[in-house]
């Protein structure tokens, strides 16, 4: 049974990572905006259609289609950002949860109309390349999307750190008024934070594509988790997002194999209410001064 | 204006013509009968929505039928009167079908076909039972559809209980025939209404068919990630294992499987949404060859069921799939039914359909009857294995095209 035991682990981890790779994005928006990005799957999804896309019809490999949907799905961002988003500033939080409600119902249907519900894969050569670690399997695709989510995490980091965008980003993130007044432009700050919180999930799904498939209701699978995991990070927190994404893959990889019937699920949650109760802030939140 | 009337009082005058010619004096008979020339059928299907693919391949079958019964003369015992599709979108939501139904019933269909989703026919066969409407059930497989004494309800194709007891039992005795043995089983399911049903016949004839389920997986759809069940189902050691699932966690679990050394003899689909579908066979060819599936075919001993494979595959350019035979073989139900009718009258309609005993079909079966409930009692799926990029048919005996690979050697650990 050892072996059953270190498979889960190494499969914990490996969904752990891509949770956390999905939901870096989503924090920083709501680090910056202090909106809860529902539309954020929506975008993942269709980055992931613009990674499909890319593949087919111009033979373009799924990692080097980052260089190209990156910056796109930044634009795309931004112009979510400025249109529909920076107006509705004002209004109540829970229009602004509608708004992207909305704006999530707009782009699955959207991609309905445009590409009907099949599943599309994308074949590359290297899509079965695993390898075993001791006994356990380890997917390539899965560990790339993993180790995918740990340089994000570490370049988001040193970018708030090391730049003045970030740290202006910081700045808005914990003093809005304060922010305005030194000088920095707060709506441009607004709206590079989404965009680089989409161009995040564009990258998630360009790495995602390779070992799933893509449809207009794909992000179903990743969306739930990945607030999870931001609420288990602490909201805004990019570095506990990633410790909660592993945090919840172990716990469901390791449910499913030692737990009866569809169990697994139920052990994220018990955690995710666990932790809500009794640290509302996040396991790695709260460290900062409000 | 005067030219329409013209017109009109010489199409009634021909058609009295026509009429007279055959029931000599009987002037007015043979007008009705001019008026009957049409008879409307309406479907049910989520053509637009996340379950599109599969209806447009239930929908060309439907096409495909209609077409070829107004190509050779119409329904005969209403003097040659066309089919005409009325077509109904649900979207696969449970409120558009009880109005596109309701709508289609205005419209003076003699019958509806559809609806896919179990979830959807439970509230559409409300409104068909309240209007006296045959309801021919398509690509719904839930045990109790059919239950609480419906008058106007069938269903041709086979329920959970049968999908699930004949597809293993067809792979039990492909086996045994083969020389190894199936013993011990594994099932994975989706949790959801279909897949618990399944799940739940594997479960309880186990003792029954002589074979033990070592371990039963329920899992989330949704889940992205399945390496950490099928190690769980790797370590009880099975002989088979049965996967009832929709497209995307079906792919995910076939290659994990692979990828993992399950060490099983075979993998076996169970109405399985992928593992005889197309495009998933074309989109994965390695990764399908020798896949199992137990769900709805054509017979392919039967030559006119050849004839229709192939007219299907020269006209939509690809393999007519379970859906596509269900919706091929439903319209030829109910034009039997309309032929002894003689009579676009729903009750006429729906008596002669409860009175069906269709042997010239394209179904793995024998002839297709419906007991007092509207279930075919003759029902039965046939045994498929992906081979060279094609799903042939291995089991029942009497059907088969194909020698089966059994045991399947990629599986092995």
């Amino acid at each position: 049974m050892t072996w059953l035991f270190s498979q889960a682990v190494v499969s914990g981890l490996l969904l752990g990572g891509v949770y956390g790779l999905v939901a870096s994005g989503l924090s920083l928006i709501f680090g910056v905006l202090r909106i809860i990005n529902f539309a954020h799957g929506a975008v993942m999804m269709l980055a992931m259609y613009a990674t499909y896309w890319l593949f087919v019809l111009a033979g373009v490999d799924p990692y080097l289609s980052v260089v190209v949907t990156a910056p796109l799905f930044f634009v795309l961002g931004v112009v979510i950002q400025k249109i529909v988003i920076e107006p509705n500033r004002a209004a109540a939080e829970h229009n602004q949860l509608l708004l992207t409600l909305g704006l999530a119902l707009f782009f699955e249907n959207l991609a309905l109309v445009l590409w009907q519900g099949d599943f599309r894969t994308v074949k590359v050569a290297y899509s079965g390349a695993s390898f075993m670690l001791g006994d356990a399997l380890v997917e390539v695709t899965r560990l790339v999307a993993s180790g995918g989510a740990v340089l994000m995490a570490v370049g988001l980091f040193a970018f708030l750190r090391l730049t003045d965008v970030g740290k202006a980003l910081r700045a808005l993130a914990e003093e809005p008024e304060g922010a305005a007044l030194v000088g920095i432009n707060v709506s441009r700050i607004r709206a590079a934070s989404f965009g680089l919180g989409s161009a995040c999930v564009a990258v998630a799904g360009a790495l995602i594509t390779p070992f799933f498939y893509v449809a207009p209701d794909v992000a179903e699978s990743f969306n739930i988790m990945a607030f999870v995991v931001v609420v288990l990070g602490g909201m805004g927190n990019f570095v506990g997002a990633l410790a909660g994404g592993f945090i919840v893959g172990l716990a469901e990889s390791l449910g499913a194999a030692f737990l009866p019937g569809s169990l697994k699920q139920l052990v994220v949650f018990v955690i995710f209410v666990l932790v809500l109760l009794f640290r509302p802030q996040g396991i790695f939140g709260g460290s900062r001064e409000r | 204006m005067s030219n329409d009337t013209t017109t009109r009082i010489g199409r009634r005058r021909f058609l009295t013509t026509l009429g007279a010619a055959g029931a000599a004096t009987l002037g007015a008979p043979a007008f009705v009968r001019a008026q009957s020339r049409e008879v409307k059928v309406g479907y049910i299907l989520p053509v637009t929505g996340p379950l599109a693919f599969e209806a447009q391949l239930a929908l060309n079958g439907l096409q495909q039928a209609v077409d070829e019964i107004n190509g050779t003369g119409g329904i005969k015992s209403l003097g040659g009167a066309r089919i005409t599709l009325l077509a109904g979108d649900t979207q696969n939501k449970v409120e558009l079908g009880n109005s596109e139904a309701a709508r289609l019933i205005d419209q003076g269909v003699v019958a509806i076909i559809g609806p896919f989703s179990s979830l959807v026919a439970f509230s559409v066969r409300q409104v068909t039972e309240k209007n006296k409407t045959p309801f021919l059930l398509l690509a719904t497989v839930a045990d109790n559809v059919l239950e609480g004494g419906l008058r106007y309800t069938f269903r041709m194709q086979p329920n959970g209980r049968a999908m699930a007891t004949l597809t293993v039992g067809n792979m039990l005795e492909m086996a045994k025939a083969s020389g190894t043995p199936i013993k011990r089983v594994a099932m994975m399911h989706e949790d959801g209404n279909f897949g618990t049903t399944m799940g739940n016949h594997v479960e309880a004839f186990a003792g029954k068919m002589g074979y033990e389920l070592v371990q039963r997986v329920p899992y989330n759809l949704r889940s992205p990630d399945f390496t950490a069940e099928l190690s769980k189902v790797k370590a009880t050691r099975p002989d088979l294992l049965v996967i009832s699932g929709y497209y995307g966690d079906s792919k995910i679990i076939a290659e994990t499987a692979a990828k993992l050394h399950i060490g099983v003899h075979a993998l076996v689909g169970l109405a399985n949404a992928a593992y005889s579908n197309p495009r998933f066979i074309a989109e994965n060819r390695e990764l399908t060859d020798q896949l199992f599936d137990g769900n709805y075919w054509h017979n392919p001993q039967s030559p006119r069921a050849r004839a229709v494979f192939e007219a299907y595959q020269k006209r939509f350019n690809s393999v007519m799939s379970n859906h596509g035979v269900q919706g091929y073989q439903v319209v030829f139900v109910l034009k039997d039914a309309l032929e002894r009718a003689a009579s676009p009258d729903r009750e006429k309609v729906r008596d002669a359909i409860s009175k069906t005993n269709l042997t010239d079909h394209i179904l793995t079966q024998d002839a297709i009857r419906f007991d007092d409930a509207g279930e075919n009692v003759n029902a039965s799926p046939a045994l498929l294995q992906v081979q060279g990029g094609k799903p042939l048919v291995v089991g029942p005996a009497r059907f088969v095209e194909a020698k089966p690979v059994f045991p399947v050697p990629k599986w092995k650990g």
